[in-house]
Formats: structure tokens, C-alpha cells, sequence
């Protein structure tokens, strides 16, 4: 602590004598008669006491910060029941690790599109943070010059994945199944990596859905879910390599001003002409 | 409306029930994830889960860091439920496990310093990225005082965080840091020093002239001595 301005005052002691900290200890009364006898620790106590009180009232006034609800979504995601007959429910659903965030983060700023496997034989979280504005940042200038950038025209962000779950499930999901997406993803192990670097186990089925393994490719299908779902601005909950009644696919759950939703697109979405390539919609409640 | 182990509940604080219905406590719902119930952990942390953000991301200082470190900790508690004792109370075992996934995320932070982002630097200590905050009349003030907080030293911060800003008692606080309430009181009393210097609330400290937000003016008489919270004005709580 600075408090140079009391000089021959040791400030942390006060501080502790105000705040109760040296109660029944043989400080206290040392303390007491210091500010008793001392002009320049009596001066000290005089005006630390109501300052600290000054700031206690401060920090009781900070407002309070209710849980961003994409987060709150992704808990509840995480924690939910498994529903009977899911696809695959017969493992552990709820995650074993998840991927850092922000460390994620840093490190995509460190080195592009560099593959980050997570945890070997577990399921992970692996959010890629990637938020699309109209006016674009040098964060994702990349990825709209080689794709057909698509973004709202008043420049809000269309598509928030910052709170994402990617998933490399291989989960074959049907019109019943759609609406719990990432409820079996424990049913088998995988490496799940970053979406621009799939992991090894992305063979034959996969293959199909590899263009949406690099970011810009799946930033552009969500923005044109976003167009096509039409309902603002999407924060992206989930995104599940897999396939849909047979068929490559990659399964989407979201919340936008219309509500939860979960769409399964084919492999050509986002691609100019094919649009989002949805294949089957359904509302989350 | 949900249905966990047979018995119906609506949504409540800890310890408040609906009229009519039975809400499970929260050592009943832990008991129920133990034992197999798999929505018994959803519904605590849904009942929780506010109060543990504010603490992270108080604690932590950047929304994202604070996400990850509520998602570790929530999963830990997920696989580790049916080690908890019943020592304390439920909600205090969940506070001690976030504020451990913070506190460890911190020093990892101090320890292996990360290249600077583009869009703000950080020191190893201080909370990386913006915090944006609710609407607030007074943004300003705001501002400053999570600055102040955010220099803080980092057991001085998720001290005062937990006493002072989420108005823990001070005892329950020493549950959830692992410490002695002395050492509790004296993080928080240390911290508030620190935070009156840089705030300017001291006559003829080095931030009078830029009192900002007009707060924290000095009275001119002596004050009693100011303890701690006791609990009883803890706001946001249960």
C-alpha cells in the first residue's frame, strides 16, 4: 500500500484494527493506544475509518451481474437429463473436460486456424469465440475474404458462438432425436478439436462435412441460418458434426428473438446458392 | 416446472418454498445426483448459478476466463458430489469450488504470461479483458471502482469480492476461501484501504482531486469503528 502521505503509520495494521481484523489479539490494544497517544496515527484513523466505510458502501451499490444467458443455456445443456431413448445414452453425459476459452482465444491470436486437441479420448467443449460483425475486425477478416461474406447490414453481430459447444459426435440424429442434440455425444469416444482442424476419427462419414471444419466456411453457414432463421442476431449453442436420418450433417441449436431452435443443414451450407442447406427444424423449449 | 426424483418443485431461491409444493433443498438435490437423479444437478445450478457468475467474474475479471473457470468448477463438483460431506452448507462447497477454479486460473495466468491480445493488454494479476457492466446510471463510477478492485492483490479481491460485493458473512467467506476469519477480516479491511487510496476517498490522498463520480466524500468527523458485514445486509442472497 502507497499511503505515503502518513508517514510513520504502518496502514496495514490500521486497516486491520478497522476492519475488526485484530479483535481479542494483543494488536488490538497496541493499535488503540497508538491512535489514542500518536497525532499522526490518530490523524490516520480519522480519516481511514470512514473511507474504508466509504468504499464498502460503494462495492454493495456495484450492480449485480446475472449470468449471460448463452452460458446459462450452455450449463443447461451440459447438466440436463438424458432423455430416454436418446441416440446413444448409454454413457456418461455430461463432459469430462472442457476446452479453455480463453486460453483458446489467445492462442487463436497466436496462431490461426492451428489445431488444438483436447483432452484424447473425451469429450470436450471446444467454443471458438467468433463473433461476425458487418465491419469487419482483423479478428475475421480472414475468414470473410475467402468466403461469400454475409453479415448484418446495420452491422450488429449476426452470429455469437463465443459460448459454442462443438461437438464431433457421428450421433445419427432423426426427426425425434433432433430437438436433444449433443445428449449422445458420450456414446462413443472422439477427439474433438477445433472446427478448422478435425481430428482423425473424421473419416468417410465426415468427409463430406470437412468444408465446414474451417471457420470461415462455418461462420458463413450460420450466417445464412441466421438470414434464413430470421429471427436476429444468433447465439449458437451447440454445433454437432453428425448426420441427420442417415446423411452427413451438422446439427445447430440456437437462440435467437424467435426462440431456441435446432436445425441439422447438409454439407453445402453457407455455400453460395445452396443457402443454409437445412435439412429438418425444430424448435428447443 | 420440473420433475426430479418424483417430487414436483417450481423454480425457488434455496430455502423458499412454493406455495403448496415441495422444494427440494439443496442438500436433497445433491443427495438425488449421488444417487442417479440426473436432473437433481441441473436444478442446483440453475438456482445458483447467478450468485457464481457474479463471484468468477468478479474474481477474474474477464467474462470468458470466468466462464471457463464456472464451467471447470461446476463439472468438478459434477463428478466429485459424492465426496461432499455435508460440513458446510451446499452453496458454500459450490462457492469454494469456483473460487479455487478462479484463484488457479489466476496463477496459471501469473505463472505462463500469455502474448498481449490485440484488443487490450493485461498484466499477469489484473483481469485480462473488459468487464462489461450492467446499465448504470452512474457507468463512470462504476468503471473506476472495478478498476480499483480489479488492481487489488488477488486474495485481497476475491476476499472483498465475496464480503463486500456479494455480502457473504464473513465466516461463510473463510468456508468458501479455505482460511481463518481473521485473515478473512483482514483481507477485506486491507483491500478497502487499498481501494480508499486509489479511489481517492482519503483527504489529501493522490486521488482527492479526481474524487470521480462524486462518491466516497470524507467526513469531516471521526467515525466509530467500521466492521465487516455481517450477513445481515447481504443482498442477491437465497
Amino acid at each position: 500500500m502507497t499511503g505515503a502521505e502518513f508517514e510513520g503509520v504502518d496502514l496495514d495494521l490500521l486497516a486491520d484494527y478497522v476492519g475488526g481484523a485484530l479483535l481479542g489479539t494483543p494488536d488490538e490494544e497496541r493499535v488503540a493506544s497508538l491512535i489514542a497517544d500518536d497525532p499522526a496515527w490518530h490523524a490516520a484513523f480519522d480519516e481511514l475509518a470512514p473511507a474504508m466505510a466509504a468504499v464498502g458502501t460503494t462495492l454493495l451499490d456495484l450492480p449485480p451481474e446475472p449470468m449471460p444467458e448463452g452460458l446459462a443455456a450452455r450449463l443447461d445443456a451440459m447438466f440436463r437429463p438424458v432423455p430416454a431413448g436418446a441416440p446413444g445414452e448409454s454413457a456418461e453425459p455430461v463432459p469430462a473436460k472442457v476446452l479453455d476459452l480463453a486460453e483458446h482465444r489467445r492462442r487463436r491470436w497466436a496462431s490461426w486456424a492451428k489445431p488444438v486437441a483436447v483432452a484424447a479420448g473425451v469429450l470436450a467443449f471446444a467454443g471458438f469465440g467468433l463473433t461476425r460483425f458487418s465491419s469487419q475486425s482483423a479478428d475475421d477478416a480472414q475468414s470473410t475474404a475467402a468466403g461469400s461474406s454475409v453479415a448484418d447490414a446495420e452491422g450488429a453481430p449476426m452470429v455469437d458462438t463465443s459460448l459454442a459447444q462443438i461437438l464431433h459426435t457421428d450421433t445419427d440424429y432423426g426427426r425425434a432425436s433432433l430437438g436433444m442434440p449433443g445428449a449422445a455425444e458420450a456414446g462413443s469416444p472422439h477427439v474433438f478439436t477445433d472446427p478448422a482442424a478435425p481430428g482423425e476419427e473424421n473419416a468417410a462419414g465426415k468427409s463430406a462435412l470437412s468444408p465446414l471444419f474451417a471457420s470461415n466456411v462455418l461462420l458463413d453457414c450460420l450466417d445464412m441460418i441466421a438470414r434464413e432463421n430470421a429471427g436476429g442476431p444468433l447465439s449458437v449453442a451447440l454445433v454437432d458434426y453428425a448426420r441427420f436420418e442417415g446423411a452427413p450433417a451438422l446439427i445447430v441449436q440456437f437462440t435467437a428473438a424467435n426462440g431456441g431452435w435446432t436445425w441439422a443443414v447438409g454439407p453445402d451450407c453457407g455455400t453460395r446458392g445452396a443457402g443454409a442447406a437445412a435439412l429438418h427444424k425444430v424448435p428447443v423449449r | 416446472m420440473h420433475y426430479i426424483a418424483g417430487v414436483t418443485f417450481r423454480e425457488v431461491s434455496a430455502g423458499v418454498a412454493g406455495a403448496g409444493e415441495t422444494a427440494p433443498t439443496d442438500a436433497e438435490l445433491i443427495r438425488a445426483h449421488v444417487d442417479g437423479d440426473t436432473g437433481a444437478f441441473a436444478e442446483l445450478v440453475r438456482r445458483h448459478r447467478d450468485r457464481l457468475w457474479a463471484v468468477a467474474l468478479r474474481t477474474v475479471g474477464d467474462r470468458e476466463e470466468a466462464a471457463d473457470a464456472v464451467q471447470d468448477a461446476l463439472l468438478n463438483a459434477h463428478r466429485n458430489a459424492a465426496r461432499f460431506r455435508g460440513d458446510s452448507a451446499v452453496t458454500t462447497w459450490l462457492h469454494r469450488i469456483v473460487v479455487n477454479a478462479c484463484l488457479d486460473r489466476i496463477r496459471r495466468r501469473q505463472a505462463h504470461p500469455t502474448v498481449p491480445l490485440p484488443d487490450g493488454s493485461h498484466s499477469d494479476d489484473r483481469p485480462t479483458g473488459p468487464e462489461p457492466a450492467a446499465p448504470l446510471p452512474d457507468q463512470d463510477t462504476v468503471l473506476v471502482v472495478r478498476d480499483a478492485l480489479a488492481a487489488l492483490p488477488t486474495e485481497q479481491r476475491a476476499a472483498i469480492v465475496l464480503v463486500d460485493v456479494q455480502g457473504y458473512p464473513v465466516a461463510e467467506a473463510a468456508e468458501m476461501l479455505g482460511v481463518a476469519e481473521g485473515t478473512v477480516k483482514s483481507r477485506c479491511a486491507r483491500g478497502r484501504a487499498r481501494m480508499a487510496i486509489s479511489l481517492g476517498y482519503l483527504r489529501g490522498g493522490p486521488g482527492q482531486a479526481g474524487n470521480r463520480g462524486g462518491r466516497g466524500s470524507v467526513p469531516s468527523e471521526s467515525a466509530a469503528v467500521v466492521p465487516l458485514p455481517n450477513g445481515h445486509d447481504r443482498r442477491d442472497q437465497r
